[in-house]
């Protein structure tokens, strides 16, 4: 069953936005108020303790100092303000990695749409992330996997590589474990499961 | 001395929308009418009345020739969610104000915009609040293919879905399309517990009479079992659907049989300018309450720039044939109170049910999933992230 379509809703989302108080701000914490969120402005220093779901950045002035990590480091989505197109800017403001981005001046309309966009891109690429990391691991681990396909063969008197392969996996669903950690106890001295 | 003040008022009073366009322009004539007879007001309004003829790509022009040869900062005017967001640019160059006085379907809060009319949670939230325990969560979505009908019957499928229902059809027409055969056939056979109706004009008639057709030869589509229910269904049009609209279902802030004495002068002088026949309706009064609102701010603030203007309108109440009637400041939406009311026979609206108070604005649902049952309202995305320790 497809899960159906929901509005996308951000009240309660605590919204930081790292720019020079004006017009820009104005107009964003305005938005923000109509969206049932809550926006705090910070120029040119984050405050200690500040928290946030999402991350409003000025293309135009900022510089790598102002992000408590490093650039594409950042936990939660980014959406920058753009005023200068020119391409040195647009080109630091990418290595933060911003899922969306607003031009300035701000009218009264944009910071809904960007804010979809930025949390739909923002948690698929964690995912995306997430997956790649797996699958580092399971990379990382190959050694042991062919060790204990040749434990197998060994120890069960297997022909092929393809049959203890397959006993190894067997083993490995009928544990409901992955692979690579079924190679690990079949390696293990004792035999036994890792804690 | 008595300055004159130009007004730009666009309606599309020919073309496929007509009935509604005529219905606006008569409300903003009669306030202008009021307001230019009373001695309350130090000015003139001199209106300049547009017709687009319901061609989206000529709202912009007219209006920005408009706005460029009278100088006015004011333009009452649109119909449909399409004019007002050609519209919008141009208001925005000419740092002018747009007074839109209809439904519509919200996620939008403009700053050069007033919007007088019902956003969704003063329309289709109300409206299926009453209708799902009634009739059922299996709806049939129909609607003109734009984007009031696209977006109104998305929150309508929302809505099906937080109460366990779906959507058993979903059709669109074109605007100004009246075959609406396949449309009918595919409700016969799907049986939907309720018909939601975002057509607007001649589809919409046409839909009508087939429904009341279908009726006629099956009475598990009689009006009791299985309403048509609409969010922009008023008194202009009835006379157009005749008997067909009997036992159906429209929301509206504003019926002409609403009580009170506000309302009952009102009629009074509806009835005076237009005749006894003539009734009043949701389109006529917004229409009628932007010109009236642009007036009492102009007078109050002693100017018709906007942002004066703005500034006085969303800081007080006014009094209006719906009672005291406030702007929301945070975005110039109308605090409206929702009522819903059944065709009777005759072609009147009868009220059945009305909202308790007037409901503040929420044009972007913000509040409706804050306060849906919680396996409604996923927060996944939501997460406690610590910028700096």
């Amino acid at each position: 069953m497809t899960r159906p379509f929901r509005t996308p809703n951000f009240r309660g989302w605590r919204a930081l936005v790292l720019h020079k108080p004006g017009p820009v701000t104005e107009a964003l914490l305005r938005q923000f108020g109509r969206l049932g969120m809550q926006g705090q402005v910070a120029w040119p220093d984050i405050p200690a303790g500040s928290a946030a779901e999402v991350l409003f950045f000025d293309a135009d002035l900022g510089h790598d100092g102002q992000f408590p990590w490093p650039p594409g480091g950042a936990p939660m989505p980014l959406i920058a303000l753009i005023g200068s197109e020119a391409p040195g800017r647009v080109e630091w403001a990418l290595t933060h990695c911003p899922q969306a981005h607003l031009l300035k001046p701000l009218g009264s309309a944009g910071v809904y749409s960007a804010l979809v966009i930025a949390s739909h891109a923002h948690a698929a690429q964690s995912r995306l992330e997430q997956a790649v990391a797996s699958l580092r691991s399971r990379l990382s681990r190959r050694p042991a996997v062919l060790q204990a396909v040749l434990e197998l063969m060994r120890r069960e008197g297997i022909e092929t590589s393809e049959a203890a392969y397959a006993r190894l996996r067997r083993l490995a669903m009928a544990s409901q474990r992955s692979i690579e950690d079924t190679a690990d106890d079949l390696l293990r001295p004792d035999g036994r499961r890792r804690a | 001395m008595i300055e004159p003040v130009p007004l730009t008022i666009l309606f599309s009073t020919s073309g496929p929308y007509a009935a509604l366009g005529r219905e606006a322009l008569d409300g903003a004539l009669m306030a202008l009418a009021e307001v230019n007879s009373s001695d309350r007001h130090h000015f003139t309004l001199v209106p300049e009345i547009c017709d687009p003829a319901g061609q989206t790509e000529s709202y912009a022009p007219l209006l920005d020739r408009s706005l460029r040869r009278s100088g006015a900062r004011h333009a009452v005017g649109g119909i449909t969610s399409w004019s007002r967001k050609e519209m919008i640019p141009t208001i925005e160059r000419h740092q002018a104000l747009l007074w839109y006085g209809c439904p519509y379907e919200g996620f939008e809060a403009n700053d050069r915009v007033v919007y007088l009319g019902a956003c969704p949670n003063q329309h289709i939230v109300p409206l299926l609040a009453y209708a799902l325990p009634r009739h059922g969560a299996r709806g049939g979505l129909v609607g003109s293919n734009y984007i009031w009908g696209w977006e109104t019957n998305r929150i309508g499928r929302e809505l099906l879905a937080d109460h366990g229902g779906q959507a058993a059809v979903e059709r669109y027409l074109p605007l100004g399309d009246t075959d609406v055969q396949r449309l009918i056939d595919e409700i016969a056979a799907k049986r939907p517990d309720f018909i939601l109706n975002t057509l607007i004009g001649p589809s919409s008639y046409a839909f009508f009479a087939a429904y009341a057709r279908l009726a006629a030869a099956d009475p598990a589509f009689a009006p009791a079992r299985r309403p048509v229910l609409s969010c922009n269904l008023t008194e202009c049009e009835l006379p157009e659907i005749g008997p067909a609209a009997f036992g159906h279902l429209s929301t509206a802030p504003y019926f002409d049989s609403l009580p009170g004495a506000d309302n009952a002068a009102f009629r009074q002088r509806i009835a005076a300018r237009f005749g006894p026949e003539r009734k009043g309706s949701a389109f006529f009064l917004g229409a009628w309450l932007g010109v009236h609102l642009l007036a009492e701010a102009m007078r109050e603030a002693g100017t018709d720039d906007p942002d004066a203007v703005l500034r006085v309108v969303t800081s007080r109440r006014f009094p209006t044939p719906l009672g005291p009637l406030a702007i929301d400041h945070r975005t110039n939406h109308a605090i409206l109170r929702p009522h819903l009311a059944r065709v009777a026979e005759g072609g009147r609206f009868e009220i059945i049910e009305s909202a308790a108070r007037p409901i503040p604005p929420d044009p972007y649902l913000a509040e409706y999933a804050a306060q849906a049952p919680a396996a409604a309202t996923p927060r996944g995305q939501r997460s406690n992230l610590r910028v700096v320790r």
